[in-house]
């Protein structure tokens, strides 16, 4: 488990003081995929450098499983970091270096295997990637997404704990980035290892994460369940980080919505009731008829979900009745 | 050109030439050897103790910029002159190839050490960042990625130092350092004879020329695409 308490950044920008991070606190369960969102200058990237302490915060305390890295000296620390994989933007590979030279790197920077140990650790992660016939070649001859592939088998080679991904995915097309993704989620389920994305992206979140923070100016605004964030965002910069993809509720803050006078229901499907045809079997019960205005098909990493905005036209019973109704049926309903 | 004396050339003492530009051949080896050894760490201390750098060290990084500078300003002549005690010190004469070695080095260190440092500034930082983030050490960081990413660019500061150096080598003759500056001060110069002259500037030009698609072809060689 990691465990981020009150951690403070401050940077001294033209003789300002700027805040990068405010009293930060998050725990991040051992096995899970911990996603931080937000948008750039939001402190993400501060925040993902405290927890290797690349970055020195100025007050607080990062834990991870029992090894408290803020007290630890920079001789400790350089050993923890061996544990610690990062995953970064541009890759941040060796150009001096083969594929296969770039993932024994770490190996030999730890120095606990001989030669041939270390040919046969790089086979393996190589093959884990999906990269073997490309060892010879330089990381100038490969696509992004093979980059970022060097770079997650690199990350991996001294068997961490956790890894750091700063916008791993930020730098590529959609389907590569579909292809990382699920190699990233491949990886937790195979190992059980702890993955902290940072990302702009929440497209990234609902693909791949089970928790997730949301960071504005150095604060953590909201934070929870991926499925419980994305489908009742609390925070502003949370309804428009999702109304940005698409996703949700966005369209009915258009102007539109003034012209509708009937009650609204937003009805919210997840798991098996989105797979049922709850709507139609309400109606049948209730002679609720509706008018669709909006709504979302999808899935947030592998569990279906689904969200409708509906305009009551008619109804045997009063649209009061109608939440408790539905929940009945497992679907969340609300009167807008 | 149709009044120029061939017999000139057969005239003039070949063998002289050439045991003059085995001298600068000598010079340059052994002080670009001299100045790579000394140069390098120079210009990787300066690189790391540099505000902002891996190990900040703003007061030192000042004084040892201040110093590099001072040498830099310096115009080799002069550096020439005011090294003959240290040189007499060193190797014991202040004449011949071997008292021209140590201002040659003195003189070339400093601009190598600063090339170096413009060199290693345009590593990657992300590249740096990622061997942090693995654990390495600053000797690892030195040695396994600072210097082997920066290769060319390393490779190619040593050329251009070479070619500055054969130009000092040239200048040494000034003092009696010997070589094909020499040679070129004492007949050309001083005996008016300017065929001896032709032949002293066309081989260093030879010389530069060569070392300098030596080390375009190096560079190409080791470049990392």
């Amino acid at each position: 488990m990691i465990q981020v308490r009150d951690l403070t950044k401050h940077y001294s920008h033209h003789g300002r003081r700027v805040a990068a991070l405010e009293l930060v606190s998050l725990r991040i369960d051992a096995g899970s995929i911990f996603g931080i969102i937000g948008r750039s200058g939001a402190g993400k990237s501060t925040l993902i450098r405290c927890l290797n302490l690349l970055e020195r915060p100025d007050s607080g305390e990062v834990r991870i499983g029992d090894d408290a890295l803020t007290a630890y000296s920079e001789r400790q620390l350089q050993q923890r970091r061996q544990r610690i994989g990062m995953v970064f933007q541009h890759f941040n590979l060796l150009r001096s270096r083969t594929v296969a030279a770039n993932v024994r790197f770490p190996l030999e920077l730890a120095g606990e295997l001989d030669a041939a140990q270390m040919d046969a650790r790089v086979d393996e992660l190589l093959a884990l990637v999906g990269l073997q016939d490309h060892q010879h070649k330089r990381p100038a001859q490969l696509s992004g997404g093979q980059k970022q592939r060097v770079g997650i088998a690199r990350a991996l080679a001294n068997h961490p704990d956790v890894l750091l991904c700063d916008e791993a995915t930020s730098a590529l097309d959609p389907e590569t980035t579909d292809s990382i993704l699920a190699l990233l989620a491949d990886i937790n389920r195979q190992l059980r290892l702890t993955i902290v994305l940072i990302t702009h992206d929440m497209r990234v979140i609902r693909q791949l994460c089970d928790e997730v923070a949301v960071l504005d100016h150095g604060r953590v605004v909201e934070q929870g369940r991926v499925i419980d964030v994305l489908l009742q965002p609390q925070h502003a910069v949370t309804q428009s980080l999702l109304a940005e993809t698409g996703f949700g509720q966005g369209a009915l803050q258009g102007q539109w919505r003034e012209r509708i006078s009937t009650p609204v229901l937003k009805l919210t499907f997840v798991g098996e009731p989105a797979l049922q045809p709850v709507l139609d079997k309400v109606g049948r019960e209730t002679g609720l008829r509706v008018n669709l205005l909006a709504g979302t098909l999808s899935e947030i990493k592998a569990t279906p979900f689904g969200q409708l905005l509906a305009g009551v036209v008619a109804s045997d019973v009063a649209v009061s009745a109608l939440p408790d109704i539905f929940a009945r049926e497992g679907v969340r309903c609300e009167v807008l | 050109m149709t009044d120029f004396d061939w017999n000139l050339l057969l005239s003039m003492d070949w063998p002289e030439i050439g045991a003059a530009t085995l001298d600068t051949l000598t010079m340059l080896g052994v002080s670009l050897l001299a100045t790579v050894a000394l140069g390098l760490p120079l210009g990787v201390l300066l690189y790391v103790t540099a505000p902002g750098q891996l190990r900040a060290r703003p007061r030192l990084y000042a004084v040892l910029s201040f110093l590099v500078n001072v040498l830099r300003s310096l115009p080799f002549v002069i550096l020439l002159i005011v090294l003959i005690p240290l040189t007499l010190l060193l190797v014991g004469t202040s004449i011949g190839v071997a008292g021209a070695i140590v201002p040659l080095v003195v003189g070339a260190v400093p601009f190598f050490g600063r090339l170096v440092e413009n060199v290693l500034r345009e590593v990657d930082r992300g590249v740096i960042e990622a061997s942090q983030a693995m654990g390495a050490r600053l000797p690892q960081i030195v040695l396994k990625v600072l210097l082997p990413e920066a290769l060319p660019g390393l490779i190619g500061a040593a050329t251009v130092t070479a070619v500055a150096l054969v130009g000092y080598t040239a200048m040494s003759g000034v003092i009696g350092g010997g070589g094909l500056g020499d040679l070129a001060v004492r007949y050309g110069y001083q005996r008016f004879q300017t065929e001896v002259m032709v032949v002293t500037v066309a081989l260093l030009l030879v010389l530069v020329q060569l070392l300098q698609s030596a080390g375009d072809r190096l560079v190409r060689r080791c470049r990392f695409d």
